[in-house]
């Protein structure tokens, strides 16, 4: 295969009809006859509901119909987990609150009218008669002693106990020279999409057909699981998950909305629509991270690493969502980071609270792992006065040690840190930073300097370490007059697969990359697949895509070589043509081979006609990319304000499809991790009020926050896929908070400051230096 | 939600107390205040209007006096929703007489929940902070005007009084 398109940095096919606001998301989805809903959502963060008064609500103008969680028992079953933990405690959540809530956004009835305003005022007539109860907004409080259990049955609100143990953990810490510990606290974020949630149900009584379009990341999981929360048949049930304005993982659930407005639909026999308010959005979509760590590590005074121990407090909120015990355990599997640790031990507490339910969020467990690690590497840096490179250069396994089996069970495909740490220390001169840094500091002024050296666990699969399948699906169909369709069971929202995937057909068929339409999101077109998430599309969906190219193919090269006479094996594709090797005269153009394949009288005896393959691709194992991250910053010693001065990212994904569409994807990840390291909280106040409850209060990095992001990649390919793709989606986010984390220490370390926890908001920055000013070395 | 802080009004602690606790004057020193009826012994009914931010809604609720120590110290007690929210809040109200004047010292906490709370609550104290003042203002003008008046006894408050 020549690759004339592979890895060439082709712009976005998406983008032409996204920029020109052409392009049709739920909320653009208009049906004749449809109903809005909108529901009532509890201002309680614990309450016991003494009961629901809808009367008011069903005579108000244009109201056809309103529930409450009563009125629907039975009828649906509870928002389903995937998850499974050993002895885990069950949550389930009811898609209609019935007598008690458990957080600020749950759901407590809902209201269909025939315009969305009629819906909207209908819920202000909505009594609901509360019983006020204490909430339970710290997690380190649920779980002490004498708490009130959130859910009825349990004894107190662990939810669950997970714990991971390799090596000799008791040897390493009395060999140990020095044992450092510290508190480390990932603070709850909002994945903040730019499209919020929405859903579209019709339901034709006729066909018994129904169809759902829901902004999701995982259309055929949905129409699964929508099927049997309503006891209806998967069969008829299609769901679309037309354009996508952002996940971040907060669209790979199964929220109680889309349920219900399905269940609203049948029972109405009408088209219904619910559109998602913002804050709504932030009050009732998952929400990310959310992790108190206690970390042990214990060293050698060369450096070594010997051991690691850590006990995470994981605040789940009040329910399970479909992922929400699985999260913290990524963090467990990946502790060790990119480093040989002979031995490491991890316990997690899961812990309810009186807060929505946290899961996966870009990054998924694995920024609050290199978070972990990296912090406790820059840890032992400062307490053995060593530069925080050289202890991270003294741990890194070596290229031979690959396949690397960690002390946490995982195999690590393929990697070599020190090729990226050394691209990065060139591309920004460390050397010249520390001289410049140490300069500064003598004349008054905090310059910092992080360095990360992350690897992360991507291309989710194999099955068997999966909740829901760990592989992905795709068929590619060449039509009648040679254009081709590419089916994949993958579903982009912003990765630009569309593009990747033609790029990728182009170069195995030997056609033009305008050839080709990546059809996703409807399951009605598409083979059941899994979805995107994981960082998986492309390395899971994109293998599984090729695979099908290559049977279309090799059907085609038996076709031309039948109708040139030549050998299939000896069939060259490219320039629109399949021609024999041996003979340029021996040639047919694309389109004719493909027409044979259609009208059906010039194949090769015992050929099947039409032109279509459909391949299911597992993985043997994740992929492990991989990289090293500097950040610069530089704090203002008189209002605490960081400022990003430089930031370097080299990234090893593996092979590149596209490069521009990878630069785009480390550039959205570390700046949504900017986010988290300089503003970005989740804050629930103590009667578990969500007080950061719209973007007023609840900061998002802006353009003029940030410097420019210099990238830049080693190649490293994975023998995991055929493409020696790793994937790229969550890199950014996984690398990024770490090195912002090591220069705010670092800018902070004249004060005798070691460790902050984020955001490092400006008050926090100027206590700090303000509490220590008398001690500035 | 916390506040407290003192203020010293034009009066002594015995006139001041009988203004603090009689419903109609009360009703006219609360900003919003739309209503304020008997409710019980101590307790009353009240409807206020109150807007924070964009978020401006009525509520509807009970005001309740609580170990009242005449003319010493009281306890207020809030408990109030509307479509923008719920309040509920607790405080402590203690008087000193300073000569002719009295000095209020008051500590209360309340908290806040829905709507009110998850977009006013940057403004909250400072809202609290100002309705506790204008309230603290209206009553010095009214115990202004009450001495202007020769500290008259008042026939429609003390109609309301026997009500009590």
């Amino acid at each position: 295969m020549t690759t004339r398109y592979i890895g060439k940095p082709l712009k976005r096919k998406e983008d032409p009809r996204l920029i020109q606001g052409i392009s049709h998301y739920v909320d653009d989805l208009n049906l004749a006859g449809m109903h809005y809903a909108a529901f009532l959502r509890s201002p309680h963060a614990h309450a016991n509901i003494r009961s629901v008064d809808l009367s008011k609500a069903r005579h108000a103008s244009g109201v056809v119909l309103a529930l409450s969680g009563a009125d629907i028992d039975g009828a649906i079953q509870p928002v389903p987990c995937a998850a499974q933990i050993p002895d885990m405690k069950s949550a389930a959540r009811p898609v209609l609150a019935r007598d008690r809530v458990r957080f600020v956004g749950e759901a407590v009835a809902v209201v269909v009218a025939s315009d969305r305003y009629a819906a909207r005022d209908a819920l202000d007539l909505i009594e609901v008669d509360y019983e006020p109860l204490t909430p339970i907004v710290n997690p380190e409080k649920a779980i002490a002693k004498g708490a009130t259990p959130l859910h009825a049955g349990h004894k107190d609100n662990v939810a669950f106990k997970w714990e991971l143990e390799g090596g000799d953990l008791k040897a390493a810490f009395k060999s140990a020279d020095k044992v450092i510990r510290q508190r480390l606290v990932n603070q709850r974020l909002i994945p903040v999409p730019i499209e919020t949630r929405g859903v579209i149900a019709d339901y034709q009584p006729g066909e018994g057909q129904l169809t759902v379009w829901s902004a999701t990341q995982i259309p055929h999981l949905l129409r699964t699981q929508i099927a049997s929360m309503l006891n209806f048949p998967e069969t008829l049930v299609r769901v679309v998950a037309p354009e996508v304005g952002g996940g971040f993982g907060s669209k790979l659930n199964v929220y109680p909305e889309e349920a219900l407005v399905a269940y609203l639909a049948i029972q109405l026999g009408k088209p219904v629509k619910w559109s998602e308010s913002r804050r709504e959005n932030f009050q009732a979509t998952i929400h990310g991270r959310d992790q108190i760590d206690d970390v042990e590590v214990a060293v050698k005074r060369d450096g070594s690493i010997l051991g690691l121990r850590c006990h995470v407090i994981a605040d789940l909120g009040a329910y399970y969502q479909l992922l929400t015990p699985l999260i913290p355990t990524l963090t467990g599997l990946m502790m060790t980071g990119c480093y040989k640790i002979p031995a490491a031990r991890m316990e997690i507490t899961g812990v309810f609270t009186n807060k929505m339910a946290t899961d996966a969020y870009r990054g998924a467990g694995r920024p609050e792992a290199t978070y972990l690690i990296e912090r406790v590497m820059d840890l032992v840096a400062a307490e053995l006065k060593k530069d925080p490179v050289e202890v991270r250069r003294k741990n890194f396994p070596q290229p031979n040690d690959f396949p690397y089996a960690t002390p946490t069970g995982l195999i690590y495909d393929s990697g070599d840190y020190e090729k990226a740490l050394d691209m990065a220390l060139k591309v920004a001169d460390y050397k010249k930073l520390r001289q410049e840094q140490a300069k500064l500091r003598k004349e008054g002024r905090y310059m910092g300097i992080g360095v990360s050296t992350y690897v992360e666990i991507c291309g989710m699969g194999p099955s068997s370490a999966m909740p829901a399948g760990g592989w992905e699906s795709a068929t590619v169909r060449v039509e009648p007059t040679g254009r081709v369709s590419v089916m994949t069971g993958s579903s982009p929202h912003g990765q630009g697969q569309e593009t990747t995937f033609a790029q990728m057909g182009a170069d195995v068929l030997g056609i033009d990359p305008s050839q080709f339409q990546v059809v996703h999101g409807d399951t009605s077109i598409v083979p059941y697949g899994i979805g995107t998430f994981g960082s998986r599309a492309t390395a899971v969906g994109g293998t599984a895509v090729y695979k099908s190219l290559l049977k279309v193919k090799e059907k085609l090269a038996h076709i031309a070589a039948h109708l040139v006479g030549s050998d299939p094996e000896r069939m060259v594709f490219a320039d629109g043509k399949i021609s024999a090797k041996e003979s340029p005269k021996k040639s047919v153009a694309f389109g004719q081979a493909v027409s044979a394949a259609y009208v059906a009288k010039t194949l090769p005896a015992d050929m099947e006609p039409g032109l279509e393959a459909t391949t299911f691709f597992e993985p043997s194992n994740f992929t492990y990319p991989f990289g090293t991250h500097i950040c610069v910053v530089e704090i203002d010693r008189e209002i605490g304000d960081v400022k990003l001065v430089r930031y370097v990212a080299v990234d090893d994904c593996g092979n590149v499809l596209n490069p521009l569409l990878v630069e785009g994807q480390v550039q959205g990840g570390i700046v949504q991790s900017v986010g988290q390291a300089l503003f970005e909280e989740a804050v629930y106040d103590e009667q578990g009020q969500l007080i950061t409850g719209e973007l007023m209060d609840y900061a998002l990095p802006h353009a003029s926050d940030l410097c420019w992001i210099e990238t830049a990649r080693t190649v490293t390919p994975t023998p995991v896929n055929p493409l020696g793709v790793k994937g790229v989606g969550e890199a950014g986010t996984i690398g990024a908070t770490p090195a912002l984390a090591g220069a705010v220490a670092d800018a902070l370390a004249p004060f005798g400051v070691h460790h902050v926890d984020m955001p490092f908001k400006r008050e926090k920055i100027w206590q700090l230096m303000r509490k220590s000013s008398g001690r500035v070395q | 939600m916390k506040l407290a802080g003192t203020v010293t009004l034009p009066a002594p602690p015995s006139e001041v107390w009988s203004l603090l606790t009689d419903a109609p004057r009360l009703s006219r020193l609360l900003p919003g205040c739309e209503q304020l009826e008997p409710d019980g012994p101590d307790r009353y009914k009240a409807a206020v209007k109150f807007g924070i931010a964009a978020i401006s809604g009525k509520y509807a609720g009970t005001l309740e006096f609580a170990e009242k120590k005449p003319p010493h110290s009281l306890i207020l007690k809030l408990d109030g929703k509307g479509l923008p929210g719920f309040v509920k809040g607790e405080g402590r109200i203690e008087l000193t007489p300073k000569g002719d004047t009295t000095e209020i010292a008051y500590t209360g906490e309340a908290h806040v929940g829905g709507l009110i709370a998850s977009v006013g609550q940057r403004m909250l104290d400072a809202a609290a902070r100002k309705i506790v003042q204008q309230f603290f203002d209206s009553a010095k003008a009214e115990l202004e005007s009450t001495k202007g008046a020769a500290a008259e006894p008042n026939s429609p408050v003390k109609a309301h009084r026997k009500g009590n």
